[in-house]
């Protein structure tokens, strides 16, 4: 299968990071044929221009003629059948890095088509079948249920709409990270390693 | 006409001139004429930087109560708001992501929260009286409510928590905001500007 990784952790030390390489290992078992974007490593710009807002329902290229760097991310969205994203969960939600890799590559033309005289956008990502998710959160379950789980919902509710109407999602979180044991951690990391490899099976 | 505030306004869209800035000066007439003190953060006029830079999680994830140099100015803003507001369109159900990277930033230890002796998360925002959310949304309030809602979420839920319990927390919404019609758009200004002036 083809999978997009997409990671969003700025330290190589911490816990995101070592799932970021552990997913990408195990999948490259798997024998899937990956592509990686680590937005940190690449500078990823994630603000969401003027030009953008103001061309937001125009045709792609308009976009990616103004701003060449989100071709690849483009295409490989085009390109993929899973897309695994690895991320710490802050203040209940994707880091901004990848909110805003969501606003700025999930656009018209790539991710949605609003056809003339149709009253709602229509999905445009029917290639991505599975949707990962693998994230950590410093806060307790119970934290979380309190803050309304707002970036699985986005993940999960919004984002995962513009994919295949049958495309499955996987739900791979840590939470409590703050007051972890290595132990727990390394038991998380194997299950990640486990779960992953049967969902994109 | 009660007691005088300082109040926030958090604003975010990369359009000058957007109904969004029209909202935004629709808030801050209505707090003006509350009688508040009433300041601003432009986040797309000042170019801010979303990204959390990794010295900077260093210095959260120590729980350093330090407050990193590009940070200062706007943290100070925050320790004197009573009246926290926060203008912005719902992108992808949640927060455009220069003010999510804003929370990420300028919400850090010892000034949204701190440690108790043993180890517990404990507000420090219990200066704050008001929290007011102010977007709009390109879906019904249906939808809205099952599916694209975690902006709000993050700030009327995950932000409440680092406050006090008698801090007040509220939002309007203009939905379906493609469909409005400008007598739509003009009634909910009129409805933000009196909201406002409640306070």
């Amino acid at each position: 299968m083809n999978v997009l990784v997409i990671s969003a952790h700025p330290a190589p030390e911490s816990l995101c990071h070592t799932l970021q390489e552990s997913v990408v290992k195990v999948l490259n078992q798997a024998g899937h044929t990956l592509r990686h974007h680590d937005l940190y490593l690449e500078q990823f710009d994630p603000v969401f221009t003027s030009f953008e807002r103001l061309n937001h329902t125009g045709p792609a290229e308009v976009k990616l003629q103004q701003f060449p760097e989100l071709r690849p991310y483009v295409e490989n969205l085009q390109w993929c059948e899973a897309l695994v994203l690895v991320y710490p969960t802050w203040w209940s939600g994707q880091p901004a890095i990848l909110k805003g890799w969501f606003d700025r590559i999930l656009m018209s033309g790539v991710a949605w088509v609003l056809p003339e005289g149709a009253a709602r956008i229509s999905p445009a990502l029917t290639n991505v079948r599975k949707l990962v998710v693998v994230t950590t959160h410093g806060s307790s379950k119970l934290v979380n249920a309190i803050e309304g789980e707002g970036g699985k919902r986005t993940a999960f509710r919004s984002v995962r709409l513009m994919f295949h109407p049958r495309a499955r999602s996987t739900w791979l979180a840590f939470y409590g990270v703050d007051h972890s044991s290595e132990n727990a951690r390394t038991r998380f990391i194997r299950r990640v390693e486990r779960k992953i490899v049967r969902a994109l099976g | 006409m009660g007691q005088s505030m300082n109040a926030l306004v958090v604003y975010c869209h990369p359009v000058e001139g957007s109904f969004c800035s029209a909202m935004r000066d629709a808030a801050i007439r209505g707090l003006q004429h509350a009688g508040h003190n009433v300041s601003v953060i432009d986040l797309a006029a000042e170019s801010f930087s979303p990204v959390m830079p990794a010295n900077e999680l260093q210095t959260y994830i120590a729980m350093d109560e330090e407050v990193p140099a590009p940070m200062q100015r706007h943290v100070r803003e925050l320790r004197r708001a009573e009246i926290l507001v926060f203008v912005y369109p719902t992108w992808w159900s949640g927060l455009p992501a220069q003010l999510k990277g804003w929370l990420e930033r300028v919400m850090l230890p010892g000034v949204a929260f701190r440690l108790s002796p043993n180890q517990k998360v404990r507000p420090a925002l219990t200066h704050m009286r008001h929290i007011v959310v102010i977007s709009t949304f390109g879906s019904p309030w249906l939808y809205v409510k099952a599916v694209n809602d975690n902006g709000r979420r993050i700030l009327t839920r995950a932000l409440k928590l680092s406050t006090s319990l008698r801090t007040s927390t509220s939002s309007v919404g203009l939905y379906a905001m493609d469909k409005a019609t400008s007598d739509d758009r003009s009634a909910f200004l009129a409805r933000i500007e009196k909201k406002m002036a409640r306070i």
